[in-house]
C-alpha cells in the first residue's frame, strides 16, 4: 500500500467516468448517471476510510470524524485541507474548499454563453449542470467515509462560486 | 519425581502449544471470517463452544468500544482459563481472538497485521463489504501470522 499515481491519470479517469456515464450509459437520464457515479464514490470512500483510519485512534463523536475528513482525509486525497468548516450544531456541516482540485481545470465553454440571447441564467444553468456532474463522485466519497465511520448522512455540493466549492453534509438523525 | 527423560520430552514440545480461535465480525454482527489455530487436540464440540464464547463476548465488546478511542481492547472476557481479546477498527469491524496464552504484545502485533490484510481485502472492488472472506490467500496468511505471533 502507498504506491503513487500521476495526478493527470486521476483527472483523466474522472473526466472519462463522467463522460461515459452521462454520455453513453445513461445518455438521457442524468439523474441515473449521477446516482451511479455517487454509488461508485460511496464504495471508494468506504475503502479509503478504512485505509486512512488505520494508524490513528478511533473517533468518539461526529465532530471528530468530520474534522478527520477536513484535515487528514482531505490532505491525503487532495493534498490540501478544507479551508472553512461551518456547522449549525444540529447535524449540518458545510465544508468549504476554496480551490477544489478536481474542478481546477474545468473551463466553461464560451460559445454556449454567446448563443443565448436571454440573460445569463439559462447559459449558466447548462454550465452549472455540466460541472455538477463532476461533483457527484466527491460527494459519494464523503458519504462513504462517514457511513463507514457509523454516521449515515446525505452529502450535496454547492458551486455558486467557482473555484470555491462547498459540500453540505446533513447527518441523518 | 521428574525423570531426566521427561525433561527432554518437554523441551521438544512445539512452541505454539496454545490454542486460539480467531473470528472477524463485521458491522452487522455477522462473522465474516473464522479460523482455529494451534496444535492442541480439540474435540468437535469444543469448536462450537469457542464460537459461542466469542459471540457472547460481543455484548461486552459493544459496551467497551464506546468507552475508549483505542483500537486494541486487550482482554474483555474470560471463560474458565480462556481469554477473549478484541481489536476494533474505525469501521467497527471486530477482530476477536479466544486464546489461553498471555502474550499481549504478540497478540497486538497479530491484530495489527491482520488489520492490514483485511484492508487489502476491502480494497478489492469485487469484495462486498460485510460478506464472508473466502480468499484462500488471506486464510494462509492469517494462519502463518498466528503461528508467528501466538
Amino acid at each position: 500500500m502507498g504506491r503513487e499515481v500521476a495526478e493527470s491519470c486521476v483527472d483523466t479517469m474522472l473526466m472519462e467516468m463522467v463522460a461515459m456515464y452521462s454520455g453513453r450509459f445513461y445518455a438521457n437520464k442524468p439523474e441515473l448517471a449521477a446516482r451511479r457515479i455517487e454509488a461508485i464514490g460511496y464504495q471508494v470512500g468506504h475503502q479509503l476510510s478504512e485505509r486512512y483510519t488505520m494508524e490513528r485512534p478511533r473517533f468518539s463523536d461526529h465532530l471528530e470524524a468530520i474534522k478527520f475528513i477536513c484535515k487528514d482525509f482531505w490532505s491525503e486525497v487532495f493534498k490540501k485541507q478544507i479551508d472553512n468548516l461551518k456547522t449549525n450544531h444540529r447535524g449540518t456541516f458545510v465544508l468549504q474548499d476554496n480551490k477544489f482540485r478536481w474542478l481546477s481545470r474545468v473551463s466553461i465553454d464560451p460559445s454556449s454563453e454567446n448563443e443565448t440571447e436571454d440573460p445569463s441564467t439559462p447559459g449558466e444553468s447548462k454550465a452549472a449542470q455540466a460541472v455538477s456532474m463532476y461533483l457527484y463522485f466527491p460527494c459519494g466519497i464523503i458519504r462513504g467515509v462517514l457511513s463507514n465511520l457509523g454516521i449515515p448522512c446525505a452529502v450535496s455540493a454547492d458551486i455558486s462560486s467557482l473555484p470555491t466549492c462547498s459540500f453540505v453534509i446533513r447527518v441523518k438523525a | 519425581m521428574i525423570f531426566p527423560s521427561m525433561k527432554l520430552k518437554l523441551d521438544l514440545l512445539p512452541k505454539y502449544i496454545t490454542y486460539s480461535c480467531f473470528i472477524i465480525v463485521g458491522r452487522n454482527d455477522i462473522p465474516i471470517y473464522e479460523a482455529e489455530v494451534g496444535s492442541a487436540a480439540k474435540r468437535e464440540d469444543a469448536a462450537q463452544l469457542h464460537q459461542f464464547i466469542l459471540h457472547a463476548a460481543l455484548d461486552v465488546v459493544q459496551d467497551l468500544a464506546w468507552t475508549t478511542s483505542a483500537m486494541f481492547l486487550k482482554s474483555v472476557d474470560r471463560f474458565n482459563d480462556l481469554v477473549v481479546s478484541v481489536y476494533v477498527t474505525a469501521g467497527h469491524t471486530r477482530l476477536m481472538l479466544l486464546h489461553d496464552s498471555r502474550n499481549e504484545d504478540g497478540i497486538k502485533s497479530f491484530f495489527q497485521e491482520v488489520h492490514e490484510l483485511y484492508i487489502k481485502i476491502l480494497l478489492n472492488p469485487l469484495y462486498l463489504p460485510g460478506s464472508r472472506i473466502t480468499s484462500s490467500h488471506f486464510d494462509t496468511k492469517v494462519r502463518a501470522l498466528a503461528r508467528k505471533y501466538l
